[in-house]
């Protein structure tokens, strides 16, 4: 991983088009932000995780559960 | 082809409907090949089935079911990576979560799944929209659709869609005799 030391209100630049700026540093937080062309995908990491976390769940599910579930949907 | 499955016991899959996923979901990045098991319980829950990993299949629905207004917008380069010229030409699904309570069931509106109908190249897409929901409960407006349409297996086959290898019925899941639709048949109707 490449590590640089930046300053407040200093920058990076990532290829042509992607600039990350610090915007803000408060403590323990960092306010970064990111100018980038449209189509670049912008997530925080952890949304990734809640998805990992969902899919890994999601693919312990049983018949059973399932069909507990249906009996539930179909009453009236 | 045979393909053995923990939860439906042995399926018989035609090659065409077996969906890619080149990049696999996230944290199931080795399995690539799925298929869709309908379980014939009319709930309109089918299951991602992995065609690598007998124990790995996902609860999927369509989301439009649920929530009509939810519209999946993909940048060009998703397009491309699906070989999709529109949207129009993918199914959406997106995954179930079912806990213990199963009225607290979810689905992840926020990473669903595209395919692409005719080459069935598939991707669970994270959408840039911070306001879709990971975890969106919705098992109300579930079963407010499952009670007005009495979830009559009409709605689902006229749309076209990967075909499913379709069970009987849950009860008799030994039964191996599984019936795969024709997606070409389904586009005529």
């Amino acid at each position: 991983m490449l590590v640089l030391t930046r300053k407040l209100g200093e920058s990076i630049a990532i290829d042509d088009h992607i600039k990350i700026v610090v915007v803000q540093i408060k403590g323990k937080q960092v306010r970064l932000g990111i100018k980038a062309p449209k189509e670049t995908k912008i997530h925080r990491e952890e949304v990734y995780q809640a998805i990992q976390d969902q899919n890994t769940e999601a693919s312990q599910s049983d018949l059973q559960s399932l069909s507990e579930l249906s009996a539930e949907l179909k009453k009236k | 082809m045979k393909i053995n499955t923990t939860r439906f016991g042995e399926l018989e899959v035609d090659k065409k409907d077996v969906i890619v996923f080149k990049e696999g979901l996230l944290g199931f990045e080795s399995l690539k090949k799925f298929f869709i098991v309908d379980p014939g319980d009319q709930t309109l829950i089918l299951w991602f089935q992995s065609a690598e990993d007998p124990a790995t299949a996902f609860p999927i629905i369509e989301p439009k079911i649920f929530k009509p207004e939810y519209i999946v917008k993909l940048l060009p380069a998703e397009l491309a990576s699906l070989e999709l010229g529109s949207i129009n030409d993918a199914s959406v699904y997106t995954i179930l979560t079912i806990p213990k309570v199963v009225t607290d069931m979810s689905a992840n509106l926020k990473a669903p799944i595209v395919i692409n109908n005719k080459t069935k190249l598939a991707r669970q897409i994270v959408l840039q929209d911070s306001k879709l929901e990971v975890r969106c409960k919705m098992y109300k407006e579930l079963k407010m659709y499952i009670v007005n349409y009495s979830s009559d297996d009409s709605t689902r086959t006229k749309s076209s869609k990967p075909s499913v290898a379709s069970m009987p019925d849950l009860e008799e899941q030994q039964t191996p005799a599984i019936q795969s639709t024709d997606a070409q048949a389904n586009k005529e109707v």
